[in-house]
C-alpha cells in the first residue's frame, strides 16, 4: 500500500452534489478537521458510482475510496442505498480478485448534515488505512 | 487550438488565504497545460472581480474559466452568469472548492491544506480540458395544467391559474368537490362557514371557461413529463340525470333499503345508497353510492331519472404542469385509544365539529345533554414512536375555536382542556385568551403520562396528572370527550404513486427545500398545495395553493421550458438491450429502440434528472453521465493521486 | 444635483427587499414583467441575510439567502434602489398606481465602488455596528456587512466628521459628499407591501435588565455572534469577553403580554431559540442551556421534531415565566421566576441571558397611500381584507401584501405568502391589460 506519511491516508470521497457534499462543506464551516489527503469528486447520485472509477483510483495510488452515500435522504429515488450497496459489493468482489483488502472500500449513509458523522467516518477510516499499510 | 483555460484563486478576505498559500497554488498550476491565464483574487464573487473577469476572458480569448473559491452551492451560478456575460457557454465553467473543503477543513494544517488545493485545482484543470459547450434542453409547453383535487386548495388554485390565462383540468375523484372544509361551519379568522368559502369558490369557478371540471375522476396514466403530461383520466358514471324530477329523486331515496354511515358527518347520521349533495357541496345533484348499492330496482320503479346502463367513460388531457392538491386524511383513533370505540360519547374533533353543526339549541349525545366537555389533545400527533411523530399545527386553534362555539351556541357548558402545552401560535392566541377569559379550565400533561379516560357505572372520567397543578392526580367526570385528532396523509395515495412523488419522514408528499422550493417536487413539473404536504389550515392551504398556481404558471407561460443538458447518453453501438438500465432508471426515462438488426435503450432527455443510477449498471458500459464521463472523471483522479 | 426623474413605468412596485420582498419579485419577473424594488436598507436580504442557521433544517441562512439576492441583483427585469424609500402612492389613470420614491444619498458612487474597503481602513469615526446589533463597532465609511448587496461602500452621514481621509484613498474616487436625495416617480400597474416586521425592544422591559446589565442581550444578537459572518469568532458574554456557560432564554420577551401592548404569540421565537440553543451546544460543548417558557410552539412541519431533538441533546427546559433578573458583581444574573411545575418562586444564575424577542409591526406603510386607504388590524399589522380565500389582498384593490407584513410568521411562511402575493400580483396584470 502506497501510505506516504504516517498521518494522512490518501482518501477519495465519492459525495453527492445535493445531500453529502453540502455535509462535508458544512463539516469545514464548523471547522472540524480531518485529514488533509482526503478529496471529494461530487456527483449527483452515490449510485451512479462506477466500480471502475474505484478501481482506477486504487491503480493510481490511492489507499482508500469512501462513498458518502444519499442515504434515505436521496433526491432521486429510495432505492439508492440498495443500489449504492450493489455497486459496493461488486467492487469488493473485483478487489478480492486482484487480491486486495476489501475494507479499502468504505460506505456510509452521509445526511445533507451529518459533517460529525463524516469525519468521524473519514476519521477511523484514515486510521484503518494507515494502520494496515 | 489547443483550449485556453483561465484560472482565480480567491482568497475569500483570508477565509481561504490565511491557511491556503494562494500564491503558491497559483505558481503550481500557472505551468499546467492549457492554463494561458492564472490570477489570485482578494473576493472573486464581488462585483468588481466579476467585471475585471470578464475583460480578462474577452482579452484573452478564453475557452474556459475556473474559479477556485468557496463551494459551488454558494456562487456556482454567480460565476456561470459571469461567463455568459463575457460570450460563453455555462458549461465553459467550473467551480472548484477550496474553502469549505480544503481551507477551513484544514486549518490547523497549512501546508497540507495547499498542497491539497493545488491538487483540487489541477483536477478541476483535467476536467475542464475536456468541457463543452452544452445547450440546455428546450421543450414545448403546453399552456395547461392539472389540478388534482377540487377542495379549497384546489379550487383555488385553479381559479389563480384562470386568472392568469391558464387553461385548467380540475379534477376530483369524488362526485361533490368541496373537501372537507365543506364540512366545517364558522372558521377563523373570519367566521365564514365552510359551507359559505366553498359556495363562494364554486361560483367563482363556473364563471371562468378555461377551467374544466371533472367529478367522480382519476388519473390512471401518465406517459408523459414536464411540458407535456399526457393523463389518462377515468370518469364514473353518473346513474342519475343532471335535471332530474327532484320529486321522483326524493322517492327514490326513500324507497331505497340500503343504509350506510353517511361520511360527511363522519358517521353520525345515516343516508341511502342514493343520496343528494350536503348544502356547501357542488354539483348540486343526486347519486348512486355504486360500492354500497344492491341494484334491487326499487328506486327505477319509481324515478325516471335513474339509468343504471350508464358506463365509465375515459378521456386524454394533455399538460405543461400539474398541481396536487389532494388533501389530508382526518385521523381515527385506534380501538378504544382514549375510549374511542368503547365508550360510546368518546368522539373525535370532527365529529364534534359536525355534532354543532347538526344540534341547533341543545347539544345531545345518546339522548343525553352535555354540558361538561373534555378535550383530549394531540391525538394521532406528537407520538414518541412510529409515523405520527409530528405536530399536527391546526388542532390546538381548531378545537379552542370549536370548544367557543360550543360554549357560545349551548347553555351551561363547561370545557375542559387536557393538552400537552397550547400551540396557538401567532393571531390564533386570541381565541386562547378568549376561552381562558370565559373561565375553560386548561390542563396539561406530561408527555411522557397521558391522561386515561375510563368508563365506571355508565359515567365518563378523564385522569390527569397535571403539570400545571403541582404534579396532582385529577379526575374529571365528563358528559362528552371530544379526541382532538390529527391530520394524517391520504390513505389512498394511488395518484402520488403513479406519478412516483416522493413523501416525507411524516409520509406527506415531500417539497424540494422548505425554504428554497416549498411547493414544487423532484419530478419536473408537478407542484403540492395544501395538506397533502403536511397539516395546515385553511388560510396556509391557500397560501400555498396559490404559491404552488404561481410556480406552475411559470411552468407553462413561455410555451418552452428549459431543462438542464446533464443527462445520461448510450452509446447505442455497444449497448444489446439487455434491460438493466431500464429496470434501474427510477423515472422512466429509458426507451427501447428495435431496429431490424438490434434493439437498443436510448434516454428520453427531458425524462432524465441525471442522477446516474443507470450508469455502473450496464454490463457493457455503454453509458455514461455527460459532464461526469470515465474521461473526466478518471483524469481527476489522475490529478488528485499525484504525490 | 439630482433632478426629478421623468416618470418611469413599471409593471409592479414591491416595498420591501427582505425575503418576501425578493421572493415576490422573482416571481413576478420570472413569468415576463418588470418590477421595482424598494429597499429602504443599504442592502437587499431583510432580516434573514443576517441569520446564522434556519429552523428546523439546520441549513445556513446566508446560503439561501445570497443566491437569490445574486439571482435579483441580476435579473433583467429586476431594477433595484437601496436605500430608498416609497414616499407616497396614489391612484392614476388606467387602474395604474403613482408611487413617489425617494433616493437617500449614499455619498458613494454605486456603479464605481469596488468593495475595496479602503475607505473603511482610513475612516477614523468609529460608531456603533447597527448590522452586527450593536455588539462591535464600524466606521463611517463602511460596507454595511460582508455578504451585503450591493457590496458596496456608504457613508454614514450623522457621524462623519467630513475629514476627506476616505476620499484621500479610494482607489476609483467614487465618494462623493455632495449627494443629495434623489426623487423618482413610477406608474406601476400593482403593488407588492413586503415591509416585513419590527423587533421588539427589551428597553421597554426594564425588569429585565436589558441595557443595563450588559450581560442581557437580545436573541438577534446571539444570532449575530453564530453566524457565519459573525464579529467574534467563538461566542462570548459582552460583559467581559468570557465564553459563557451558563445560558438562559427568555422565551415570550414582548409577547403574549398585555402589559407591553402585545397579546398575541409572535410564532418564531420558540424555534428560533430552541435552534439557537442547539447551535450554542455545538459551538460551546461545555455550556448549559436552560429555555424558560410558557408553551413551546413547534407547530410546523419538523418542527416538533426538532424540539424532541433539543430534548434529546440536553437543553433544560423550564416551563415558568422570569419574573425579574437581578445583575450580580461578576456580571451573573439572577433569574427569579415561578416553576409552573411547581408553584414554587425559583431563583437560578446564569452567565448570559438572552432575551427572546417578539415580533411587532412595521408602521412605515401608515401614511404612504394618498385618497387611498389602506387598512390595519387590531395590532396594527397590514389588515388581510379576505384572510382565508385571498390572504394576500388588502383594502386597495391592486395592492397585495406578503410576508410578516400581515403579522408573524417564520421563513417558509413567509416565502409561500410572497408566492400568493405573487400570483395576485401577476393575475391583477394581466386582467388590467
Amino acid at each position: 500500500m502506497n501510505v506516504t506519511d504516517k498521518k494522512n491516508a490518501k482518501i477519495l470521497v465519492f459525495s453527492t452534489e445535493k445531500i453529502s457534499d453540502p455535509a462535508i462543506d458544512m463539516a469545514g464551516l464548523l471547522k472540524l478537521h480531518y485529514p488533509a489527503k482526503v478529496y471529494a469528486i461530487a456527483i449527483p447520485c452515490s449510485s451512479a458510482v462506477k466500480s471502475q472509477w474505484i478501481m482506477h483510483a486504487y491503480e493510481k495510488g490511492f489507499d482508500g475510496v469512501f462513498i458518502a452515500a444519499d442515504g434515505s435522504d436521496c433526491p432521486y429515488d429510495e432505492t439508492c442505498t440498495e443500489k449504492t450497496g450493489r455497486i459496493v459489493s461488486k467492487t469488493q468482489e473485483l478487489m478480492k480478485q486482484k487480491n486486495m483488502d476489501p475494507a479499502r472500500l468504505r460506505m456510509a449513509a452521509i445526511c445533507s448534515v451529518c459533517s460529525e458523522a463524516f469525519v468521524k467516518q473519514i476519521k477511523s477510516f484514515n486510521e484503518y488505512l494507515i494502520k494496515s499499510a | 487550438m489547443s483550449k485556453k483555460i483561465g484560472v482565480y484563486i480567491c482568497s475569500c478576505g483570508g477565509n481561504i488565504s490565511d491557511y491556503v498559500d494562494v500564491e503558491k497554488v497559483k505558481a503550481a498550476i500557472e505551468t499546467e497545460e492549457n492554463v494561458a491565464f492564472s490570477k489570485t483574487a482578494m473576493f472573486a464573487c464581488s462585483d468588481a472581480s466579476q467585471k475585471e473577469m470578464e475583460k480578462d476572458i474577452q482579452e484573452n480569448n478564453l475557452d474556459d474559466v475556473i474559479v477556485a473559491s468557496c463551494s459551488p452551492k454558494l456562487h456556482l451560478t454567480t460565476f456561470r452568469a459571469v461567463t455568459v456575460r463575457a460570450g460563453l457557454n455555462k458549461f465553459s465553467y467550473y467551480h472548484a472548492n477550496i474553502r469549505e473543503q480544503v481551507s477551513w477543513a484544514h486549518s490547523d494544517d497549512k501546508s497540507g491544506a495547499t498542497e491539497n488545493a493545488i491538487h483540487v485545482v489541477k483536477a478541476a484543470i483535467a476536467k475542464m480540458r475536456h468541457a463543452k459547450p452544452l445547450d440546455p434542453i428546450i421543450i414545448r409547453s403546453k399552456k395547461a395544467v392539472a389540478v388534482i383535487g377540487a377542495g379549497v386548495s384546489g379550487m383555488r388554485a385553479a381559479i389563480g391559474l384562470a386568472k392568469m390565462e391558464c387553461e385548467v383540468y380540475l379534477i376530483e375523484r369524488n362526485h361533490f368537490i368541496g373537501g372537507h372544509t365543506a364540512q366545517w361551519e364558522e372558521l377563523f379568522p373570519s367566521e365564514e362557514t365552510g359551507r359559505d368559502i366553498i359556495t363562494r369558490l364554486y361560483q367563482e369557478l363556473l364563471r371562468y371557461k378555461n377551467i374544466k371540471l371533472y367529478t367522480g375522476a382519476r388519473i390512471v396514466e401518465n406517459s408523459g413529463h414536464i411540458g407535456n403530461f399526457i393523463l389518462k383520466v377515468k370518469i364514473d358514471p353518473l346513474f342519475v340525470h343532471e335535471n332530474p324530477d327532484i320529486s321522483e329523486v326524493e322517492k327514490a331515496i326513500a324507497v331505497c333499503p340500503v343504509t350506510v354511515p353517511d361520511a360527511f358527518n363522519f358517521n353520525l347520521t345515516e343516508r341511502k345508497a342514493i343520496y343528494r349533495n350536503h348544502p356547501g357541496e357542488f354539483p348540486e345533484r343526486t347519486v348512486v353510492d355504486v360500492q354500497h348499492c344492491t341494484r334491487c330496482g326499487e328506486c327505477i320503479k319509481v324515478c325516471k331519472s335513474i339509468d343504471f346502463s350508464k358506463e365509465e367513460t375515459s378521456l386524454e388531457l394533455q399538460v405543461g404542469s400539474i398541481l396536487f392538491a389532494t388533501g389530508f386524511d382526518p385521523y381515527t383513533p385506534g380501538e378504544n385509544e382514549f375510549g374511542y370505540g368503547q365508550i360510546p360519547n368518546v368522539i373525535t374533533l370532527p365529529q364534534f365539529m359536525r355534532l354543532i353543526a347538526l344540534n341547533d339549541k341543545r347539544l345531545i349525545v345518546n339522548g343525553k345533554d352535555i354540558k361538561k366537555i373534555a378535550y383530549i389533545y394531540c391525538v394521532g400527533s406528537r407520538q414518541p414512536d412510529g409515523d405520527l411523530k409530528y405536530c399536527s399545527r391546526y388542532c390546538c386553534t381548531a378545537a379552542i375555536h370549536a370548544s367557543i362555539r360550543a360554549r357560545k351556541k349551548y347553555q351551561n357548558i363547561s370545557n375542559f382542556h387536557f393538552t400537552r402545552g397550547v400551540r396557538t401560535y401567532g393571531k390564533q392566541e386570541v381565541y386562547y385568551n378568549e376561552s381562558l377569559r370565559a373561565g375553560d379550565v386548561f390542563l396539561q400533561s406530561f408527555d411522557h403520562e397521558l391522561p386515561v379516560v375510563y368508563e365506571k357505572e355508565n359515567r365518563t372520567f378523564v385522569k390527569i396528572n397535571d403539570i400545571l397543578t403541582e404534579q396532582k392526580e385529577l379526575v374529571l367526570e365528563a358528559d362528552l370527550v371530544v379526541l382532538v385528532t390529527s391530520m394524517v396523509p391520504r390513505t389512498d395515495q394511488s395518484t402520488a404513486s403513479l406519478f412516483k412523488l416522493p413523501k416525507g419522514r411524516d409520509n406527506f408528499l415531500k417539497e424540494v427545500h422548505m425554504k428554497l422550493r416549498p411547493v414544487e417536487t423532484v419530478i419536473d413539473g408537478i407542484t403540492i398545495a395544501g395538506t397533502c404536504q403536511g397539516p395546515m389550515n385553511i388560510t396556509e392551504s391557500v397560501s400555498s395553493s396559490l404559491s404552488a398556481a404561481v410556480k406552475a404558471y411559470s411552468y407553462v407561460s413561455k410555451g418552452e421550458i428549459e431543462l438542464e443538458p446533464i443527462v445520461a447518453s448510450i452509446n447505442k453501438n455497444i449497448c444489446t438491450w439487455c434491460n438493466a438500465c431500464y429496470e434501474a432508471c427510477p423515472f422512466d426515462a429509458i426507451n427501447k429502440v428495435d431496429e431490424i438488426s438490434k434493439s437498443y435503450a436510448v434516454i428520453n432527455n427531458s425524462i432524465c434528472k441525471g442522477c446516474g443510477m443507470c450508469l455502473p449498471v450496464c454490463p457493457y458500459d455503454a453509458i455514461e453521465l455527460i459532464t461526469y464521463s470515465n474521461r473526466e472523471i478518471e483524469e481527476m483522479i489522475d490529478m488528485l493521486s499525484k504525490d | 444635483m439630482h433632478e426629478a426623474r421623468s416618470e418611469v413605468e413599471f409593471d409592479a412596485l414591491v416595498v420591501g427587499g427582505g425575503i418576501a420582498g425578493c421572493e415576490a419579485a422573482l416571481n413576478i419577473a420570472n413569468n415576463g414583467y418588470t418590477v421595482l424594488l424598494v429597499e429602504k436598507d443599504l442592502s437587499i436580504g431583510g432580516k434573514m441575510i443576517l441569520l446564522s442557521k434556519v429552523f428546523p433544517t439546520l441549513d445556513c441562512g446566508a446560503c439561501i439567502t445570497t443566491p437569490k439576492v445574486s439571482e435579483i441583483a441580476r435579473h433583467t427585469r429586476i431594477t433595484i434602489l437601496t436605500g430608498s424609500e416609497v414616499g407616497s402612492i396614489s391612484e392614476s389613470d388606467n387602474h395604474r398606481f403613482k408611487a413617489g420614491i425617494v433616493k437617500h444619498p449614499r455619498y458613494v458612487v454605486d456603479e464605481d465602488c469596488t468593495g475595496c474597503q479602503l475607505c473603511e481602513e482610513a475612516c477614523p469615526v468609529n460608531v456603533s455596528d447597527q448590522y452586527q446589533f450593536h455588539l462591535v463597532g464600524r466606521k463611517a465609511a463602511y460596507i454595511p456587512f460582508s455578504i451585503a448587496s450591493p457590496r458596496i461602500a456608504a457613508i454614514d452621514m450623522e457621524n462623519c466628521t467630513l475629514c476627506g481621509a476616505c476620499e484621500k484613498v479610494c482607489p476609483t474616487k467614487c465618494i462623493d459628499f455632495t449627494q443629495e436625495e434623489e426623487h423618482w416617480t413610477v406608474s406601476v400597474k400593482t403593488v407588492v407591501i413586503a415591509t416585513g416586521f419590527e423587533l421588539f425592544d427589551p428597553l421597554g422591559m426594564p425588569r429585565y435588565g436589558f441595557g443595563l446589565y450588559k450581560n442581557v442581550i437580545t436573541s438577534m444578537q446571539m444570532e449575530r455572534q453564530l453566524a457565519p459572518t459573525r464579529p467574534f469568532h467563538t461566542v462570548l458574554r459582552p460583559g467581559d469577553g468570557k465564553m459563557p456557560d451558563r445560558i438562559a432564554y427568555v422565551l415570550c420577551t414582548g409577547s403574549r403580554d398585555t402589559s407591553v401592548g402585545n397579546p398575541i404569540c409572535s410564532q418564531i421565537c420558540c424555534m428560533y431559540s430552541i435552534k439557537q440553543a442547539q447551535l450554542l451546544m455545538g459551538a460551546l460543548p461545555m455550556a448549559d442551556v436552560t429555555i424558560y417558557y410558557i408553551d413551546i410552539r413547534a407547530f410546523g412541519k419538523g418542527f416538533n421534531e426538532f424540539y424532541e431533538q433539543a430534548l434529546g441533546m440536553g437543553v433544560n427546559f423550564v416551563k415558568g415565566k422570569i419574573g425579574k433578573i437581578i445583575e450580580k458583581d461578576n456580571g451573573n444574573l439572577l433569574l427569579r421566576y415561578e416553576d409552573v411545575s411547581t408553584g414554587k418562586l425559583h431563583e437560578a444564575e446564569h452567565d448570559l441571558v438572552v432575551l427572546s424577542v417578539g415580533v411587532l409591526p412595521n408602521k412605515s406603510m401608515q401614511s404612504v397611500f394618498q385618497d387611498l386607504s389602506l387598512l390595519e388590524d387590531t395590532y396594527h399589522f397590514i389588515k388581510q381584507d379576505d384572510p382565508i380565500l385571498n390572504p394576500a389582498r388588502t383594502s386597495i384593490e391592486g395592492v397585495f401584501v406578503a410576508g410578516t407584513a400581515t403579522g408573524p410568521m417564520d421563513i417558509p411562511d413567509s416565502i409561500l405568502s410572497a408566492g400568493t402575493a405573487s400570483a395576485e400580483a401577476i393575475s391583477h396584470i394581466i386582467q388590467s391589460q
